[in-house]
């Protein structure tokens, strides 16, 4: 660091407990201007927590948080933080809003009592075009609850962007996009900190997506700050994949590691849409790859969450078409779905209400049982599920361990088919390898996954074969197993980068 | 930097063996204890103004007067955690008792006419429970709807007349012993409690009500029977109102269109104060109980003291204000929000 650094914000010695348990125990943190800060670290490691002190939405016990100035000079907490723009791991949109009124509003909270429409407008479709032209021009009428959950991120980093803050913090904001969505605004990204001195701080467990935009990482473990601001490029994936605690055979991601496994004897699924029909046999693992449209009405239909006249799904023991979620669970059609918080996590029951919900469904038990806590704690404990009480609430989790709540549903849960949505959607790289093991291993047991990911590198990982769709939402067609590459893939669903 | 890494990982060996499994009693019912002791620390509070307060036949009557606010309660509160509301149960209440009163008038005997008042609740809880799960409509809505309606049908029944009870044994059902040395409003109350208490805790499908209420769509996604669980709520809340109702009126002896007029918004008060939430997923019997107790205090207290009835109302309005305040802060010390 050869000139003065240009510091926007500094933590320092900052800590965090809730009740009995001690989330942050003295974390430093330094982002300076202009730079892309990569904030890594394994599930429940306190990044979150950290992001929700700085911008003011949690409290501290302890420690420093001091701002400054572009010239340097201290600023106060108030004034400091009203330069600041957060887009948390979860949304936090207005569902009953318009996409203009939700990008907008911000504008008008202080002062102007008329809310102008035209104004409001024009400023959303500023904000949303700096990200994707496109989606600026049809959407800016649309409610935010009709919207799917990459394009609800898209709006909040949209409106975060056009801020005009000098710091933005970005909590995973990559996990809800698609490919191509994510390369646009890392294209945006790289624009505005080099232009205009913005600062950036990043979370992601996607180590391809950290080298391609960070320049600077911080990691932190356990509540403590590990490596303190260091190049990225100085150090290697093993290098920090060791620095978060994860295990050490985590990083490796040979694909020609995986055994190739030979399909089942049984019944096969045989997916239909017109002319075109898809057989997969026990045992198969399905990718489905492609902007989000095409994947979600098939996925619908395979789970009995909405009639399509599209696609056809039989199975020898199966109806025509399942009339809803509960006859599908209850023949053997299980779901994960991609939106943790709005359609997975059931706020406000204990960890092991959460994590029974579809044993008990599957099994039509009646009554709740000691067994059963038993039975929560195992599938904690194979998931690496850090919590300190199975009767305490998912908020009192981090966000990618009340994804593996999700996971633990279904897991070891005999079945005939599983879909997956972006399963492992904020989950740390030690486990996910210990996920993809684990739906292998479910697989192995002749159960058909099928396994929705935007993420094309996990696909190429996991999958037997893939299907693609193209960006209008039109299955392009399937890959197979020897033919899998992410070139292939990038070219089917129209998204060569 | 070593040292911290080292640390680190102890802590991380001792975090994923250590989850604790047993359900702490304590933890789980932190609003009703706090609740439990506001309501001693009132009773003591208005015995220290008036000692007969505190006699064993203030207690039995407040018990007594309570009983039918406690069972509405409970109905409501099955309705509130699945994320609705009922607002029909105090003209369901005034219904049933005309109704029973007039078929005994007819002829029928208190049982047969007993029979005859539920089932007003399981006819209005079923248009309720249908016209929310099947024709999608609010349950504002719905049970205002229904709230008008059978409030009105009280008066219709017998023209805005009260009607005495004919049966000569029909207090038994209020005031007799079924189990010796307990008069059964007490018996039905306990019943009720432990048996709606151990539905939602143990039984499945009373975990699904919370389940309904804390998201619809997730557990609609889940597998879970989200129409049935709902209607299921609303049919039971009408029962219990009429049951309540029975109750009542086999203790005055006289059945009024007006009866039940005030009891609605108690009831609701009751479940609040309980610690459940309007929003749904949340709530306890043991808590809606203890709410309805309270409220019955807190009235019995205003009249011992002699305080103009009117006020009434505001110490109720102050009640439930504390009673959410305690319930937002042992759950933001829980650490949850
Ligand atoms: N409200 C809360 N009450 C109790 N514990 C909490 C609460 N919020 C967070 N925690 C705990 O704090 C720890 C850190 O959580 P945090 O959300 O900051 O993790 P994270 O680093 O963002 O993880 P992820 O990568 O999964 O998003 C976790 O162990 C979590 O269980
Ligand atoms: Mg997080």
């Amino acid at each position: 660091m050869g000139t003065a650094r240009q510091i926007v914000v500094s933590v320092s010695g900052l800590t965090k407990a809730y009740g009995a348990t001690s989330v942050l125990k003295g974390v430093d943190f330094s982002v300076d201007r202009g730079e892309v800060h990569a904030l890594l670290g394994g599930n429940g490691a306190g990044k979150s927590t950290m992001i929700r002190i700085i911008t003011g939405s949690a409290a501290k016990d302890a420690g420093d948080i001091v701002f400054h100035s572009p010239s340097g000079e201290l600023r106060t907490e108030a004034e400091g933080r009203r330069k600041i723009a957060v887009v948390h791991q979860e949304l936090a949109l207005l569902p009953h809003l318009t996409v203009a009124e939700n990008i907008a509003l911000p504008y008008f909270a202080n002062g102007a009592a008329l809310f102008n429409r035209k104004r409001a407008a024009g400023q959303a479709y500023d904000a949303l075009a700096m990200i994707d032209r496109e989606f600026a021009a049809t959407s800016l009428q649309r409610l935010i609850g009709d919207l799917s959950l990459h394009e609800g991120q898209m709006v909040e980093i949209a409106r975060a962007l056009a801020s005009g803050a000098e710091l933005i913090l970005l909590d995973e904001p990559t996990a809800n996009l698609t490919a191509q969505e994510t390369d646009r605004l890392f294209t945006v990204l790289r624009r505005l900190t080099r232009e205009s001195g913005l600062s950036v701080v990043f979370v992601s467990h996607r180590m391809k997506e950290i080298r391609q935009i960070a320049n600077v990482c911080t990691i932190i473990r356990d509540g403590r700050t590990v490596v303190d601001r260091a190049a990225t490029a100085s150090l290697t994936d093993a290098d920090i994949i060791e620095k978060m605690g994860q295990t050490a055979t985590a990083h490796v991601s040979e694909r020609a590691a995986v055994p190739t496994r030979r399909a089942l004897d049984g019944e096969p699924l045989i997916i239909k849409e017109n002319g075109f029909r898809l057989e997969l046999r026990p045992g198969t693992i399905l990718g489905v790859a492609g902007a989000p449209a095409g994947p979600s009405t098939l996925i619908a239909t395979l789970v009995g969450a909405a009639r399509s006249r599209r696609w056809t799904v039989s199975h020898a023991s199966w109806p025509d078409s399942f009339s809803s979620p509960r006859q599908a669970a209850r023949l053997g059609s299980g779901f994960i779905t991609g939106d943790r918080s709005h359609k997975g996590i059931l706020h406000s029951l204990p960890i092991i209400d959460n994590v029974l919900a579809s044993r008990r469904v599957v099994r039509g038990s009646k009554v709740t049982g000691v067994h059963e806590q038993t039975e929560c704690l195992d599938l904690m404990q194979a998931l690496k599920v850090k919590a300190a009480s199975i009767w305490n609430l998912p908020n009192t989790l981090s966000g990618g361990t009340q994804q593996k709540l999700l996971l633990a549903r279904w897991l070891g849960l005999p079945s005939r088919l599983l879909v997956l949505e972006e399963p492992t959607r904020g989950v740390d790289i030690g486990t996910k390898r210990e996920i993809y093991h684990l739906i292998r291993q479910m697989a192995a047991s002749g159960t058909v996954i099928v396994w929705w990911s935007t993420e094309n590198a996990e696909l190429l990982e996991v999958c037997d074969r893939v299907m693609a769709f193209d960006t209008e939402g039109r299955c392009a067609g399937v890959i197979e197993n020897e033919d899998l590459s992410e070139d292939r893939l990038a070219e089917l669903t129209g998204m060569a980068a | 930097m070593t040292q911290n890494t080292t640390q680190a990982s102890a802590d991380t060996k001792q975090a994923t063996f250590e989850i604790q499994h047993r359900e702490s009693i304590i933890g789980s019912y932190r609003t009703e204890i706090a609740i439990a002791i506001a309501i001693i620390v009132l009773a003591l509070a208005v015995g220290s103004q008036v000692p007969q307060a505190l006699s064993w036949g203030n207690f039995a009557n407040i018990t007594q007067a309570g009983a039918p606010l406690i069972i509405m309660s409970l109905g409501v509160l099955l309705v509130v955690i699945t994320g609705g509301i009922d607002l029909s149960v105090g003209s369901v209440f005034s219904l049933t008792g005309m109704v029973t009163a007039q078929a005994m008038a007819h002829g029928f005997g208190g049982f047969e006419a007993s029979l005859i008042g539920l089932s007003v609740g399981l006819l209005f809880g079923s248009i309720n429970g249908f016209l929310v799960t099947i024709a999608g409509l609010a349950p504002f809505v719905v049970t205002l709807i229904t709230f008008a309606v059978a409030g009105s049908l009280a008066f219709i029944v017998t023209n805005g007349r009260s009607m005495p009870i004919g049966d000569p044994d029909f207090w038994l059902l209020n005031s007799g012993s079924l189990v010796p040395g307990m008069p059964n409003y007490i018996l039905f109350c306990i019943v009720l409690l432990v048996v709606i208490e151990l539905f939602l805790k143990k039984i499945v499908a009373g975990r699904w009500f919370y389940a309904v209420g804390s998201s619809a769509q997730a557990a609609r996604l889940l597998g879970i029977p989200v129409k049935r669980t709902t209607f299921l709520a609303y049919v039971a809340s009408s029962l219990l109102a009429s049951f309540s109702g029975l109750l009542t009126i086999s203790y005055i002896l006289n059945a009024e269109s007006t009866a039940g007029s005030s009891l609605m918004l108690q009831a609701i008060a009751a479940v609040v104060i309980g610690g459940a939430s309007l929003l749904g997923g949340t709530g306890t019997a043991v808590g809606a109980v203890l709410g309805a107790l309270m409220i019955t205090v807190i009235q019995n207290g205003v009249n011992l003291i002699g305080i103009n009835s009117f006020w009434q109302g505001s110490v109720t309005g102050v009640a439930i204000l504390i009673a959410v305040l305690i319930d937002r802060f042992s759950k933001s010390r829980r650490g949850a929000g």
